[in-house]
């Protein structure tokens, strides 16, 4: 099975986030995880890539079982397979465009960098700090640096949350296009609307 | 992107932190590097130029003035005491070797000292270009001091610069002395006759201003009534010096020819071997012989047994009107006033190294709280906890590897700034050394502030990503 989560919970102190989750996913197919705000979505994304432990049950990737991983196996399971697009974007602001980008990197082969930049519209801003972009252009940014290293899945935490109708399209296409390149399967966790009608895998979280 | 690459601009975008704990690291271990420096230098004279002298009999006053006077130069003599008295106390069987001193004089700062070829031998220094001075008025230079063979010189009254110049007189370079790295190295020598005549030619109240106070001097009676007739009796005895200092060396050199071969002996000798010890021993009986009626300023001793080193210089002072001084007693004492090379340097060293230390220890950790947004980030993206540990680290060792460069580079110009500006290190030659201490301050600063970065690397590898990222805005 390529992605599997199985009797999932998550608790934190009293509270029930996620409980009894079940689904899975296969290579190269797509899933929207839906819901109201505090919901748990963005806690489930977490979980996926790894960077929550379930309190109980299971997630799998590519027959991995989380629960008998490492740190560091989770970590380079992630690096390697893994591209992560934030809600917040969370660019390092002291870095360049090009810089930024190349931090997702984590495979012996160098990208194309500068195709990639091209794609996404910023060839003319590669060196420039992200502190330094608009919001548009830093989107644009989280969204390489998560496809840079030409991950199976890509993990995007409600990326359209602050856009208006034709950045959602823009981004989503952007986002799309770069998982159709690499046959990547999409999971994207966001209570927005517009998105469901680009998707046919509907995950609906309730609270 | 590369780790190191990441780092660099970790640093950079932090420059003005970055900056600070770079200049605390330099500034700490400059100032370690010059007091270890400055105190191994000093040290290093003190033994070299102290080696194998265990007492040293002059006049009575301050024996570490007699010390510092006699033996490193640096001070002014306490006054002369009289030769005879003094070849009384070299004929005891616990002395093993008594050189003799006369001062008094200098050439542009650099002091004259009439002395005898045991001096030279003490100090293990050979003759590098012409020879041994002979006759009086010949002169050899030590290795720093900037002279031609067959140039002239005047002495100066005094023991520093500035002082009234002995006209009647004047020394002839006849050799210069190879490096010794000692204190003859700024010395420039010749016998002790040659001293004392210069001085015998000048009245009574030349002598004192000299400080060679005949008035506390036990010898002083004789001495008068040997020079009361100032220059003429004076001058009978140089005449007499120079007539049996020929008759007994060189009995055919009143020519000439005889001179140059006298010259081509010498010549040879340099280029042989410092020393030849028995001329030398010939010429240290000729010297005692022609001094009967003379003084001199101090007289440097090396004894047979440690025990001669405690029991002679108190029969000495408890018999006689000199003083005899133990240097390694009188520098013990320096060195406990002034404190170099022992506790109140080893204590300021330590000081100034913990402030560096604890700068990067509160720089890393300071920036922690401000970085861990940019550590979060790197975790999702699969930056193991391993490999942000090791960022940290270096970024830790980075810092204070370039505060070690900076601060290595300011001591060794700031050690050259102050050693051509203080005095006694210029005239001492004072040169930056690479030895243990700086090997050692270097590896223990790098070490330590490697220990500093440890902490805030293993805080900032443990980070919890996602309640991390969720606060990152």
């Amino acid at each position: 099975m390529f992605f599997l989560v199985k009797n999932l919970d998550f608790i934190i102190g009293n509270n029930t986030i996620l409980s009894e989750l079940n689904f899975s996913l296969d290579n190269g197919s797509h899933l929207i995880i839906s819901g109201p705000s505090g919901s748990g979505k963005s806690t489930l994304i977490n979980l996926m890539s790894g960077l929550y432990r379930p309190t109980s049950g299971h997630v799998s990737f590519e027959s991995n079982d989380y629960s008998k991983l490492t740190d560091k196996d989770i970590d380079e399971m992630r690096a390697k397979n893994f591209g992560l697009i934030f809600q917040r974007l969370h660019l390092i602001k002291h870095l360049t465009v090009e810089q930024n980008i190349l931090l997702g990197f984590n495979k012996i082969k160098l990208p194309n960098i500068e195709k990639l930049i091209e794609d996404i519209g910023l060839t003319f801003k590669k060196k420039q700090l992200a502190k330094d972009l608009s919001f548009g252009e830093s989107q644009r940014v989280a969204i390489a640096r998560g496809v840079v290293n030409n991950p199976k899945i890509i993990f995007a935490d409600e990326p359209t949350s602050s856009l208006d109708d034709e950045n959602t399209t823009r981004v989503l296409k952007l986002i799309s296009a770069q998982a159709n390149k690499n046959k990547s399967s999409i999971v994207i966790s966001t209570h927005d609307e517009r998105v469901k009608k680009f998707f046919k895998n509907i995950l609906e979280i309730k609270l | 992107m590369n780790d190191l690459a990441y780092i660099f601009y970790s640093i950079k975008s932090r420059s003005l932190n970055s900056s600070l704990s770079v200049l605390l690291t330099s500034f700490g271990i400059m100032i370690a590097l010059l007091l270890s420096q400055f105190s191994n230098h000093i040290k290093n004279r003190l033994d070299l130029d102290g080696k194998g002298i265990d007492i040293v009999v002059g006049a009575k006053g301050s024996p570490l003035q007699l010390v510092l006077s006699s033996i490193y130069h640096i001070d002014i003599p306490n006054g002369n005491i009289p030769y005879k008295s003094a070849l009384e106390i070299s004929k005891n069987p616990l002395i093993e070797k008594a050189i003799p001193l006369a001062l008094g004089d200098n050439w542009k700062g650099y002091r004259i000292v009439g002395t005898s070829y045991d001096y030279l031998k003490h100090f293990d220094v050979k003759i590098d270009q012409g020879r041994l001075w002979n006759d009086e008025f010949e002169m050899v230079a030590g290795a720093d001091i900037d002279v031609k063979i067959n140039q002239k010189i005047s002495g100066s009254h005094g023991l520093i610069d500035g002082g009234g110049v002995h006209d009647e007189h004047t020394y002839k370079i006849v050799g210069s002395l190879k490096r010794s790295g000692t204190v003859v190295d700024r010395l420039l020598l010749t016998s002790v006759n040659s001293v004392l005549e210069i001085h015998g030619l000048e009245d009574i109240d030349h002598d004192t201003e000299h400080n060679h106070d005949h008035k506390s001097d036990q010898s002083s009676d004789s001495h008068h009534e040997s020079h009361r007739d100032g220059k003429h009796n004076h001058k009978e005895k140089t005449k007499y010096h120079h007539e049996e200092h020929v008759g007994d060396h060189h009995k055919d050199h009143k020519d000439e020819h005889h001179n140059h071969k006298h010259s081509e002996k010498h010549e040879n000798i340099s280029d042989k071997e410092i020393i030849n010890i028995n001329s030398l021993q010939k010429n240290k009986e000729s010297f005692k012989e022609n001094l009967n009626e003379s003084e001199i300023t101090a007289l440097l001793i090396k004894t047979n047994s440690p025990i001669a080193n405690i029991n002679l210089p108190r029969s000495i002072n408890r018999e006689t009107n000199m003083q005899a001084a133990n240097p390694a007693l009188e520098i013990t004492r320096l060195t406990a006033m002034l404190g170099f090379g022992s506790k109140t340097f080893s204590i300021l060293s330590t000081l100034l190294i913990s402030i560096a230390i604890l700068s990067i220890f509160s720089g890393l950790a300071g920036n922690l709280e401000n970085r861990m947004g940019d550590l979060a980030i790197l975790r999702a993206l699969g930056y193991t906890k391993q490999r942000i540990f090791k960022i940290i680290v270096l970024e830790g060792t980075l810092i204070i590897s370039f505060g070690i460069l900076l601060g290595v580079i300011m001591s060794f110009f700031v050690f050259e700034i102050f050693s051509n500006l203080i005095t006694p290190l210029n005239v001492s030659k004072a040169k930056f050394v690479l030895n243990f201490d700086f090997y050692f301050i270097i590896i223990i600063v790098l070490f330590s502030g490697f220990i500093a970065s440890l902490i805030p690397a293993y805080n900032g590898s443990k980070i919890s990503v996602a309640n991390q990222l969720s606060q990152n805005i």
